[in-house]
């Protein structure tokens, strides 16, 4: 081949190595994730800490609220640790960090155990005997998929539902309210319910309202600040097309309704004909995210915060329109002293 | 290796009953005698995969993947100019740094367009263009609650340059190719750092659509192949480097991986076929 033959080869090569060192430089700078910890207790203590000041919805809230700051924990719980600690008090040293939010929905998971803080319902009275409300329930009670429904023998509703986790179906509510339909008014006790999906929420709540209602707003972090948030979307609660409840309701609660079970009783305040009786809730407003440490334990945190309809913050619970409490003694005689006072309250007595 | 060798027959199959195409011809680039080239692979490889929406921690683990590619000469600038399309499928499961949570994914792609070719030499083609594409995949993580999977669209226009190289050793025919794709504008979808699924379904998915280019989405994928003549097909093997990544609304992606491709490419004319009065 000549030599001038290859001068357009030359010519050409020339270009493709410049692409080619281009490309490579582009490659180079390949995303990498902030989060570049070690996984040492430091490492962890430091990732967890970072995690929470990041992406945690409530961290302004819950400092002005619980008196603390989080930059100072920093310092306070890497005095706790050194070099040569076990996993088990590594784990120890985190859940006391998290502990300080004061809040349900923040875990750390270990094949060692549950890191939680629990004190929303464990600081507080149950006002739930199991036992008795099966009682009333019975043994020929309707069950809806996650429904259990009676009818009381003063012509009372009776209706439990114990997690938000148990989907119910349009079908099993409009059976259910066929089947109540003479019944003079409703005691829904969700009393020991923690949540679940939100989308149950919405589909019994729809059962009590004829119109649409303004129930409370939702936003979340769009970024790393501690007020990086979205604007606030109003959330409502459309009436169903199918059978609804037309009578007064007395809903049962307790501190441990906690999250999808606050949300329902947020939304349940609004509604007509409705009475929220028992202890505040437990709260648990912040819907979660999962996330995990350079250790392998995975973290839960509250992610994106809701509110009532008057934009107000019900990460603490909500308080009952009636309060009312589990009377011991009633109990013992075989007698719910919170579903007693509202049959006399669906009763007009 | 039996599996490996009982794929590759069975891609084999697959390759030459799914011909439509007759009258194969020499091994030659597609520029010149060879109007239509088909190519259809199997590959393994290593990935790297980022996702914060799902886990700060970067994942690692095996992928496995298909490609499937068309291409073929067009009457357009005197014939210069063909016409490529590629379907492209992965499957990759990865796990976390301490070995406690696993990553699955799926991705399937596709891309068409033309490219310009250029011969310097009888024996060199090179050839550029610009292609358009589509890309849905998703990555699903075992522990995560209320956040355990992300999906991922993007549709792009990429700028695509390669070139190929014809020669022989002991006396048989080989054929070294490149080809190189740089996305330079497009679409994608991406959730807001913290919004939930029940908000991105109460907001509506076209919320989370945005505008991506390379300065917040630069992606990348690199081909290099070598093709052995074989009687009436050629065995291709081939290094794949694919990179997706994005940064946009404090979070970041990426999926890299390197893989070692295996299949066959045939080489067709086609005929036009006259009807008799």
């Amino acid at each position: 081949m000549k030599r001038e033959e290859f001068a357009p080869m030359r010519r050409t090569m020339k270009y493709i190595r410049a692409i080619t060192l281009l490309l490579i430089a582009m490659l180079t700078s390949c995303q990498q994730s902030d989060y570049d910890f070690d996984d040492t207790p430091q490492g962890n203590l430091d990732a967890l800490w970072t995690l929470i000041d990041q992406r945690y919805c409530f961290l302004s809230y819950k400092e002005e609220l619980l008196g603390f700051k989080w930059s100072e924990i920093h310092a306070k719980y890497s005095a706790k640790l050194n070099q040569n600690m076990s996993r088990v008090q590594l784990f120890e040293v985190l859940c006391q960090m998290v502990s300080e939010l004061k809040d349900g929905h923040v875990n750390i998971s270990t094949s060692l155990d549950l890191g939680r803080n629990w004190s929303w319902k464990e600081d507080y009275p149950e006002n739930l005997d199991t036992e008795l409300r099966e009682q009333y329930l019975g043994t020929d009670y309707h069950i809806g998929s996650g429904l259990k429904y009676t009818i009381l023998p003063d012509n009372t509703a009776y209706v439990v539902y114990e997690s938000f986790s148990n989907t119910i179906g349009e079908g099993n509510l409009s059976d259910m309210l066929a089947y109540l339909r003479l019944c003079k008014g409703m005691i829904l006790d969700i009393r020991g319910n923690g949540g679940g999906e939100l989308t149950n929420v919405e589909r019994l709540s729809q059962r009590f309202t004829n119109e649409k209602v303004l129930v409370g707003y939702m936003c979340h972090k769009t970024g790393k600040g501690h007020d990086d948030f979205s604007e606030p979307k109003a959330e409502y609660i459309s009436p169903s097309s199918s059978v609804r409840w037309q009578k007064p309701v007395v809903v049962l609660v307790n501190r441990s309704c906690y999250s999808a079970a606050n949300t329902f009783v947020r939304n349940m305040k609004v509604m007509p004909l409705v009475t929220v009786m028992g202890d505040w809730t437990g709260g648990g407003s912040g819907l979660p995210f999962s996330s995990e440490l350079p250790i392998g334990w995975g973290v839960r945190f509250s992610a994106s915060p809701s509110y009532d309809a008057e934009m107000q913050h019900i990460e603490f619970g909500i308080k009952p329109d009636v309060f009312s409490s589990l009377n011991e003694s009633l109990a013992a005689q075989g007698k719910d002293s919170m579903i007693e006072k509202a049959r006399q309250m669906i009763n007009g007595e | 290796m039996r599996q490996v060798s009982l794929s590759l027959l069975v891609l084999l199959l697959l390759f030459e009953s799914t011909s439509l195409y007759a009258d194969q011809t020499a091994f030659e680039p597609v520029s010149k005698r060879s109007p239509v080239a088909r190519a259809l692979l199997i590959g393994i490889g290593r990935t790297n995969q980022l996702d914060t929406y799902l886990s700060p921690m970067g994942y690692r683990g095996m992928q496995l993947s298909f490609m499937s590619q068309s291409e073929r000469m067009t009457h357009l600038c005197n014939r210069q100019i063909s016409f490529q399309s590629t379907f492209y499928g992965a499957y990759t499961s990865t796990e976390n740094p301490a070995n406690t949570a696993k990553n699955i994914g799926g991705r399937l792609a596709y891309d068409a367009g033309w490219h310009y070719h250029y011969s310097p030499l009888s024996s060199l083609d090179l050839k550029g263009g610009a292609l358009v594409g589509a890309d849905l995949g998703f990555l699903y993580n075992n522990r995560n609650g209320n956040n355990p999977a992300q999906g991922h669209f993007s549709a792009d226009i990429s700028l695509s340059a390669g070139a190929s190289y014809f020669f022989r050793l002991w006396k048989i025919p080989m054929q070294v190719g490149y080809q190189a794709d740089l996305p330079m504008i497009g679409l994608m979808f991406s959730p807001e750092f913290g919004e939930s699924y029940y908000e991105i379904s109460q907001n509506g998915v076209g919320h989370d659509i945005i505008f991506a280019h390379p300065g917040n989405a630069l992606s990348f994928r690199q081909i290099l192949t070598v093709d052995v003549r074989l009687k009436r097909i050629a065995l291709r093997i081939g290094y794949l480097f694919d990179a997706r990544q994005s940064q946009v609304r404090s979070l970041k992606y990426h999926d890299v991986s390197h893989s070692f491709m295996i299949g066959f490419v045939r080489h067709f004319q086609l005929m036009r076929i006259k009807r008799e009065e």
